[in-house]
């Protein structure tokens, strides 16, 4: 096999090769890991937070006054709009593995996304007593 | 109906990688003036700077027509044919100066020559071509226009490594085929006239395979043959899933299933 004398990879640091291509399909996809691992992170953390049950229901009640705070109010909102992104792209990527809307995905995905603009102000309705209230 | 011509510039600008990683210890754009001429491609400022300005420059082309794939380049922020993009429409595009860099995410040899090797020995590996079990026709193996037709799209990719270096799970899947290896095992997967479709399937699969494809559909962006890459692996998807189910046997013959 053919082995040049020398070469190097190309990276988005070597003069401003900032990939201006990418577009839906890519922010589609970084968007639904990002949530994606935003989830796994929230899962670890829940059963950290329940797990306090083991040192008595008191210790409990002591972590539950904690996660009343505004704070802990606001990333529940956001945990809610991300898992509703998330599952509405889900359905989309779903859909391509049936073979369905695979060249209408730009579509796909502004449905979705402005489903979950949708879900993000449902959210913002229901969490916004307990974080500003 | 008369063509309206409009105002050009009396040259352009012409923005090039330049990088030689035996001499040089960082990449540099080198800026060119090239005199206008009409219907002037990207190509042709390339051939003039070779010829006239700097005959050291590197770069890759063959039948200056589209259908060799020798001259895919990034140029002005997308990955296009040198050969195929006229200035005029890099202008109208909104762009005052050409810029031309080497496919992202391969290696470079030298200015915008990049190192394929990678994309070639994919395709070597998926066995690109027919596989029968009949005995040979007398001359040709026939097929009809309807058959021919579902394979129609795949057939006209020139193999100039567009989709491959625009693919994230490339740039960070070593092993990964890549959408052209994997939209080409397709193209025998559909073809009536094939007979391994579920030997090949075995060969993509797996997680170096179709798997890996998470849709970000940056290949059908990058193509500059307008191939939907992705209609072709998701098909390899259903069809493995459907042939896992059955337990057919054909997914483990491996690649000597696939040798002439």
């Amino acid at each position: 096999m053919y082995q040049p004398v020398a070469s190097r990879e190309v990276r988005y640091g070597d003069l401003d090769l900032w990939p201006t291509r990418l577009k839906t399909g890519f922010w589609a996809w970084l968007l639904h890991r990002i949530t994606g691992l935003l989830m796994v992170f929230y899962l670890f953390l829940h059963i950290i937070v329940i797990s306090s049950v083991l040192w008595g229901t008191g210790s409990f009640d002591a972590v539950m006054d904690v996660l009343k705070k505004p704070v802990f109010a606001a990333g529940e909102m956001l945990l809610v709009s991300a898992v509703i992104y998330h599952g509405l792209n889900g359905i989309r990527v779903i859909l391509f593995d049936v073979g369905i809307g695979i060249k209408n995905q730009k579509a796909l995905f502004w449905a979705a996304f402005a489903l979950a603009v949708v879900g993000f102000f449902w959210a913002l309705k229901v969490f916004w007593p307990l974080i500003f209230g | 109906m008369s063509i309206e011509m409009k105002q050009r510039p009396e040259k352009i600008r012409l923005n090039v990688y330049r990088f030689d990683p035996e001499v040089d210890k960082a990449p540099r754009i080198d800026s060119f003036d090239v005199p206008w001429v009409d219907g002037m491609t990207v190509l042709d400022t390339l051939f003039y700077v070779l010829e006239k300005r700097d005959g050291s420059l590197a770069f890759r082309y063959s039948c200056r027509e589209g259908i060799c794939g020798a001259c895919a380049m990034y140029i002005n922020g997308s990955h296009r044919l040198a050969c195929e993009t006229q200035v005029a429409r890099l202008l109208d595009e909104g762009h005052a100066e050409v810029r031309v860099m080497p496919l992202p995410h391969l290696p470079v040899i030298k200015d915008l020559v990049v190192d394929m090797t990678r994309f070639w020995e994919n395709y070597e590996a998926i066995a690109p071509w027919i596989v029968t079990r009949s005995a040979d026709p007398e001359k040709e193996h026939l097929q009809s226009p309807e058959d021919r037709k579902l394979v129609d799209e795949y057939v006209g990719c020139i193999l100039c490594g567009s989709c491959f270096s625009s693919c994230p799970s490339v740039w960070t899947g070593k092993e990964y085929l890549g959408p052209n290896a994997l939209m080409k095992t397709w193209r025998w997967v559909a073809d009536t006239r094939d007979s391994a479709a579920e030997e090949r399937l075995g060969l993509v699969g797996n997680e170096r395979g179709a798997w890996r494809c998470h849709t970000v559909f940056n290949c059908v962006e990058a193509c500059p043959k307008d191939i939907n890459q992705t209609t072709a692996i998701q098909g390899l998807k259903r069809r493995t899933v459907g042939a896992m189910l059955r337990g057919s046997k054909a997914l483990k013959a491996g690649r000597k299933a696939l040798e002439r």
